[in-house]
């Protein structure tokens, strides 16, 4: 839940980016991060493991500015991954208001894929939120690696796997070199701000 | 109608906001890569990409096989082969420990193949360079086989890493002193720490620390308790 106050006048919504372990959720944030430092002038929180995995959260502020008299603060939050962190991660989507979806593109992570999204509906129904109804953004992660010859699913299988659906805006990213990261963070600051919006009278 | 304009207008001013704060000023720079295509070391990164967190018997034996059929095709090159025989190592060790393996294990086994990848596609790189970048890799695997070591010493269980080191052309290796400075037994502490560490379940780690921590607050509290009775004491 996003917090709102109307006589400071400020609003901070809360991002999560959520799926499969080794997805690229992290180096998402870090890429943003590495990318606008200069710009967004806040730090990055990581807890990681020995084996460089996610262990709780990362988490990266961003001040938008002052819009409409509102001071936007946008907060991006990664889960772990792991399949053994289910806890966290339904710890880390409390108040949320937005998703970012990172799909694996890799061929063999499939069924992974397909798992974590029914763990993000699950554990969002364990906040009575409706996966359809909160503002979702898929990113297919790890489209660069078709120049390398590595199998990746065809983008038409993600879709049909995951947003048949839910019909949520999609994009074809790579977190590590950048192209549709930046994107993918936009459309999803745009749809939660706008899902506040009705909020801000 | 009025409504919905000034909706359009909110939104615009906050992607007119974003688009301003997140400009990217250049192109990507992105390094240039030279692609795999169909070349013989694409079976093997497919594999080793598919490597999760959750290994498998059967990722880690298309891994063993996908090495057997990169060492034939590279039968002739001898820096190559100790490439492979270092990811072979590993990839066995891993095999064999699963989930109980030492954590930086997948790490070196990424690093050993990018440097693998580098030194098989970059035709241009001298042999000195390559056996530089080979000598590089064989420092971490035998820093990783030294922990695994000490992290089975600690278990009182044998070590597992199978075969020896692959006969790379070392440096000259120094002999370590057997006597021991403080500080020495400082870092072996603290050595034995990281052990106890690496073999607990990262969230158990955490909550570990996390006593640690709260233990530290607590004597420093009562230090300083004690120390505040003193003084009032003396007054």
């Amino acid at each position: 839940m996003a917090i709102i106050n109307l006589k400071k006048k400020e609003v901070q919504a809360k991002i999560v980016y959520y799926g499969p372990g080794r997805g690229g959720k992290t180096t998402n944030l870090e890429y943003i991060y590495k990318k606008f430092r200069g710009r967004i002038q806040t730090e990055m929180v990581t807890i990681k493991t020995h084996g460089d995995r996610t262990l709780f959260f990362d988490f990266l502020p961003i001040e938008i500015g002052r819009i409409k008299g509102y001071d936007i603060r946008i907060q991006l939050y990664t889960v772990p991954g792991q399949v053994k962190y289910e806890s966290t991660r339904r710890l880390v989507l409390r108040g949320v208001d937005g998703i970012v979806f990172v799909a694996d593109s890799l061929a063999v992570r499939r069924k992974e894929n397909i798992l974590s999204l029914k763990s993000l509906a699950d554990n969002l129904a364990s906040y009575k939120k409706s996966i359809v109804e909160i503002p979702l953004v898929f990113q297919y992660n790890k489209r660069d690696l078709l120049d390398e010859g590595i199998p990746l699913l065809p983008v038409e299988w993600l879709e049909k796997d995951l947003n048949s659906k839910l019909m949520a805006p999609s994009f074809e990213a790579s977190a590590l070199k950048g192209p549709n990261v930046v994107q993918t963070m936009k459309k999803i600051i745009i749809m939660t701000i706008g899902s506040l919006r009705k909020d801000l009278t | 109608m009025a409504q919905q304009r000034d909706e359009d207008n909110f939104r615009s001013q906050v992607e007119d906001r974003l688009d301003h704060l997140f400009q990217e000023d250049s192109p990507e720079t992105t390094e240039e890569h030279i692609g795999l295509g169909e070349h013989p070391l694409k079976g093997l990164k497919a594999v080793l990409l598919s490597i999760d967190w959750e290994i498998t018997d059967s990722t880690m034996d298309s891994l063993l096989n996908e090495i057997k059929n990169v060492e034939y095709v590279y039968s002739d090159d001898k820096i190559i082969l100790t490439f492979l025989q270092l990811l072979g190592s590993i990839g066995r060790y891993v095999k064999a420990n699963k989930g109980r393996a030492h954590p930086d294990a997948t790490r070196v086994i990424n690093s050993v193949y990018e440097a693998l990848e580098r030194v098989a596609l970059n035709e241009g790189m001298s042999r000195a360079e390559k056996e530089k970048m080979l000598l590089e890799e064989v420092g971490k695997f035998k820093k990783l086989k030294e922990q695994v070591v000490l992290r089975k010493l600690e278990k009182k269980e044998p070590a597992v890493f199978e075969g020896t080191p692959p006969a790379a052309p070392a440096p000259e290796e120094k002999e370590i002193p057997v006597t021991e400075s403080p500080a020495q037994e400082e870092a072996q502490v603290e050595t034995r720490a990281e052990a106890r560490f690496a073999e607990m379940s990262p969230h158990e780690a955490f909550a570990y620390a996390l006593e640690e921590v709260k233990n530290v607050i607590r004597a420093e509290f009562r230090a300083l308790r004690a120390e505040i009775k003193l003084w009032r004491e003396s007054k």
